[in-house]
């Protein structure tokens, strides 16, 4: 078996100023676990309060869409994997991108709804938040799927940006990013 | 009879994805602070909305919340939107209840979060900067 390159790695993620990165299948407890992690650079970066919250927040919803979405689809572990990346850009702001593996049309359809949303303002976010909260739930979901996106929008500091690759086995990979 | 449940309070402890719970019937309070972001909110915060739905069904004496909340995922938001309306709708019909929501006047965000339901209800809604001294310089 050949060796992992670790040092091209590292100098990826120090490259490009990653915090945190994961890749592989997701559970309920290791969302809470990077969490934990991504909590604790934030403090020790000294962030606000509040940027941390928006930081942390984002990284929750993104996270549990992705839990949610594999739980909906039925899909088996490999399946049901995230690649999640914590970064920092030249001027300091937190990037946080999330992604996963979605069946083709539902990734167009996540890359059109991102785009409709990275138009509006944060008055508008508001507004489509707000009738969001009052529609009406699909019975037995448990999730805030729908809202997710709008808060994640509503607490980025710049228009969201997604994109679906496709890929050869019929599925698409998404990934969503998100600049605090 | 459907309501053969008894009506006991609520007592979760938190942990750090879900808040601490407390509902006690006698003294008409129901008290939560901490994050709350579990996956499946509806399990944690069910039991919750029906003990504010039987409690206002069952009794006339006043209703108060003592919030100390802090981050909220979207289906945890979902759930607390669900217990104010079922306050919203108790006030409309002349009952006395009433919400504080305490927080860190460091932390903005959690402010913001309240004043965003207090927005859609009209009974006391009271949002309560606390001082935090030890981090003054």
């Amino acid at each position: 078996m050949q060796s992992p390159d670790l040092n091209s790695l590292r100098e990826f993620c120090n490259a490009r100023r990653i915090m945190l990165c994961f890749n592989g299948p997701i559970s309920r407890s290791l969302i809470e676990e990077i969490g934990n992690a991504l909590r604790n650079y934030l403090e020790a970066d000294r962030v606000q309060p509040g940027a941390a919250m928006d930081v942390f927040g984002i990284y929750i919803e993104m996270t549990q869409n992705i839990r949610h979405y594999a739980t909906r689809m039925n899909y088996g572990e490999a399946e049901a994997a995230a690649t999640v990346v914590i970064a920092r850009d030249e001027t300091g702001r937190h990037v946080v991108s999330a992604g996963n593996l979605v069946e083709v049309d539902d990734g167009r359809a996540l890359v059109t709804r991102i785009e409709q949303l990275a138009a509006l303002d944060k008055a508008a976010l508001k507004q489509l938040y707000k009738e969001q909260l009052r529609r009406p739930r699909d019975t037995g979901q448990s999730s805030g799927a729908g809202l997710g996106l709008i808060d994640i929008a509503r607490k980025a500091s710049a228009p969201l940006a997604a994109t679906a690759l496709e890929r050869p086995d019929g599925r698409s990979f998404f990934s969503l990013t998100a600049l605090v | 009879m459907s309501r053969a449940i008894e009506m006991n309070d609520i007592n979760i402890p938190g942990t750090q994805s879900i808040p601490s719970i407390r509902a006690d019937y006698a003294a008409g309070l129901l008290r939560m602070a901490g994050d709350s972001y579990p996956e499946n909110s509806f399990e944690l915060f069910g039991p919750v909305i029906e003990w504010v739905e039987h409690y206002l069904e069952a009794e006339t004496r006043p209703l108060h919340l003592d919030l100390a909340l802090l981050y909220l995922n979207t289906s945890s938001i979902r759930a607390m939107m669900d217990i104010f309306d079922l306050l919203q709708a108790a006030h409309d019909n002349g009952r006395p209840v009433s919400v504080l929501w305490r927080y860190d006047r460091r932390n903005e965000r959690v402010r913001e979060l309240a004043e965003e339901f207090a927005e859609d209800c009209s009974f006391p809604f009271e949002i309560s900067p606390t001082a935090i001294d030890h981090e003054r310089s």
